[in-house]
């Protein structure tokens, strides 16, 4: 894949840890995520309803969906606790000079 | 050893117990027995995604019958008409018998029916299953002006529902806010608001003095000798404990059937879950009786565990939502005991939400905001509530502080 698929997001000091930042880019929604381990990225809205995760609650790997408690795991998009139980699509992300940056296809 | 479980009632407390009880018992013969001829499905759509025709049928059940199948999981269409819980049997109408080693009575709840002195029982229309949901959507397709009598949860995401697909509502409401008493006044007032503003009439206060069948429709009388006309009606005045089955034997009931914090109840080796427990929660210590898809998720797998012999308390904080137009209702904990209210926010757009406090320790909390604008914290309630935290009013009350802080290690 070519560099141009590698979009800016923010700083790393954007979000605090064991939380999450909405990121917009043209007609798409992400949430970006930062862990003890590291940063990640899945889309920002719930496979369940049409809600957006930013209002979630990120608990260890784990987004919990703000509206009827559907479970994700954030490394993988695994489904874990119902009612989601569609898996949440999920995007590479590199740091860079302090900058996140997410891989969108 | 290999043991006969048997699970009464196909709803999801009982097929989240079965598949709990096959993690742990990899031998037991496990069947579960449902009256609805459907695997265990989802009712939440039933008043909201189902009717508006953005879920079908076949996206409401939780698992498919190759899941069940894999994990040894029976399930069978049937309808238990007697039990005899001395002799661990279960009987059908036809004298068919289940003989089970460990029983779990998930029967859920049913609605409770309007008593009429006249001969309209057939005209009135209810919602608690799929089969009825399906009636209530193909017969308002030519139906405009729809009356529900009862301003509960259910009533009103009906209302949010029928008001979407252009229909022109009205909901009579006995009390004198939407929702019971347990939902904060102000809360009910923004959500009666989101009613009005899409087009519902709301009426408090009155009750139904009579209702008569005139040329195809309705002519609902209240108290106040108002005349209501209608082309449809929708009941939705609560629910009980579906608990008839039982009422002549040894099992303990008393508003359900009331179970310990291990799901057992007061004959060994028959265990209950779901709506239909009336059941101890030690961090409250005392008995209640929850009819929330949370609970009857986690109290299903708690009992799961109990019957493979894992022994669990249950000990889930109470949670639920309701969902109407674009509003998401959540209450968590208890909302009901308590010497003090913090309010968060006053705004549907950012959230409102009321934390029930009592001796400095939140015990509950009701929230309403646009989509899932309140959802992070009262999930932050819930686990604040779940450790008996004594937690700064000032955070609570100021929605620029966020609440991840007062959970943070
Ligand atoms: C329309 C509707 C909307 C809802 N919306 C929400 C919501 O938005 N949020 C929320 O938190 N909760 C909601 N709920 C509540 C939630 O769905 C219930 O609390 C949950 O389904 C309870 O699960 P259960 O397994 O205890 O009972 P149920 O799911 O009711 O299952 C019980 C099953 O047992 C069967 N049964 C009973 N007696 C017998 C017998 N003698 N023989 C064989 N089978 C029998 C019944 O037919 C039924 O299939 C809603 C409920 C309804 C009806
Ligand atoms: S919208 Fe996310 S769990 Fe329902």
């Amino acid at each position: 894949m070519s560099e141009e698929n590698w979009i800016e997001v923010g700083s790393t000091d954007s979000i605090e840890e064991e939380d999450l930042i909405r990121f917009d880019h043209q007609d798409k929604t992400f949430c970006v995520y930062k862990l003890t381990d590291g940063f990640y990225a899945t889309d920002g809205i719930c496979t369940h309803e049409a809600v957006h995760l930013e209002d979630g609650l990120v608990m260890d790997d784990e987004i919990e969906c703000p509206m009827h408690q559907g479970i994700f795991n954030i490394k993988s998009g695994e489904a874990l606790s119902p009612p989601a139980c569609e898996d949440l699509k999920t995007y590479p992300v590199k740091v860079d000079n302090n900058k996140i940056f997410i891989k969108i296809d | 050893m290999k043991n006969n479980i048997i699970i009464l009632g196909g709803g999801q407390a009982g097929v989240y117990a079965a598949r709990e009880i096959r993690q742990n018992d990899s031998k037991s013969n496990i069947k579960i027995l449902g009256e609805e001829n459907l695997l265990p499905y989802e009712r939440p759509p039933l008043s909201k995604d189902f009717l508006l025709d953005k879920k079908k049928e076949e996206d409401l059940c939780f698992h498919s019958s190759d899941v069940l199948k894999n994990e040894n999981i029976e399930f069978e269409n049937i309808s238990i008409t007697k039990v005899d819980f001395e002799n661990k049997k279960l009987f059908t109408k036809n004298d068919d018998v289940y003989i089970y080693d460990s029983l779990l009575i998930s029967t859920g709840s049913e609605n409770k029916k309007l008593t009429l002195d006249n001969n309209l029982k057939n005209d009135i229309y209810y919602l608690r299953n799929l089969e009825e949901a399906k009636k209530i959507k193909e017969l308002v397709s030519n139906k405009n002006k729809i009356t529900i009598i009862g301003g509960g949860f259910i009533g009103l995401e009906i209302a949010s529902s029928l008001s979407q697909l252009q229909k022109k509502v009205i909901v009579i409401e006995i009390g004198n806010q939407l929702m019971g008493r347990i939902i904060p006044k102000q809360i009910a007032d923004l959500v009666q608001n989101t009613h009005i503003e899409h087009g519902n009439e709301i009426i408090l206060t009155k009750q139904i003095e009579k209702i008569t069948k005139k040329n195809g429709d309705y002519e609902i009388l209240l108290n106040d000798n108002s005349l209501i006309e209608t082309d449809f009606i929708i009941a939705g005045i609560g629910s009980t404990p579906t608990v008839k089955l039982f009422e002549n034997t040894n099992l303990k009931l008393d508003n359900g059937i009331v179970t310990n914090q291990f799901c057992e109840t007061s004959i060994k080796d028959v265990y209950a879950a779901g709506d239909v427990s009336n059941f101890y929660h030690p961090l409250y210590e005392r008995n209640m009786r929850l009819e929330s898809y949370q609970h009857a998720q986690n109290h299903g797998i708690c009992a799961g565990k109990n019957i493979a012999g894992v022994k669990t308390e249950y000990i889930s904080i109470p949670w639920m939502w309701s969902d109407q137009f674009n509003l998401n209702l959540q209450l968590t904990g208890i909302c009901n005991d308590y010497d003090e209210i913090i309010e968060r926010g006053n705004d549907i757009n950012n959230g409102v939400i009321y934390f029930f406090l009592k001796n400095k320790i939140i015990r509950g909390a009701c929230g309403l905001g646009i989509a899932g604008k309140i959802g992070r914290d009262i999930r932050i309630t819930s686990k604040l509530s779940e450790k008996n935290t004594i937690v700064d009013k000032q955070i609570l009350s100021d929605q620029n502080q966020k609440l991840n802080k007062l959970i943070q290690k």
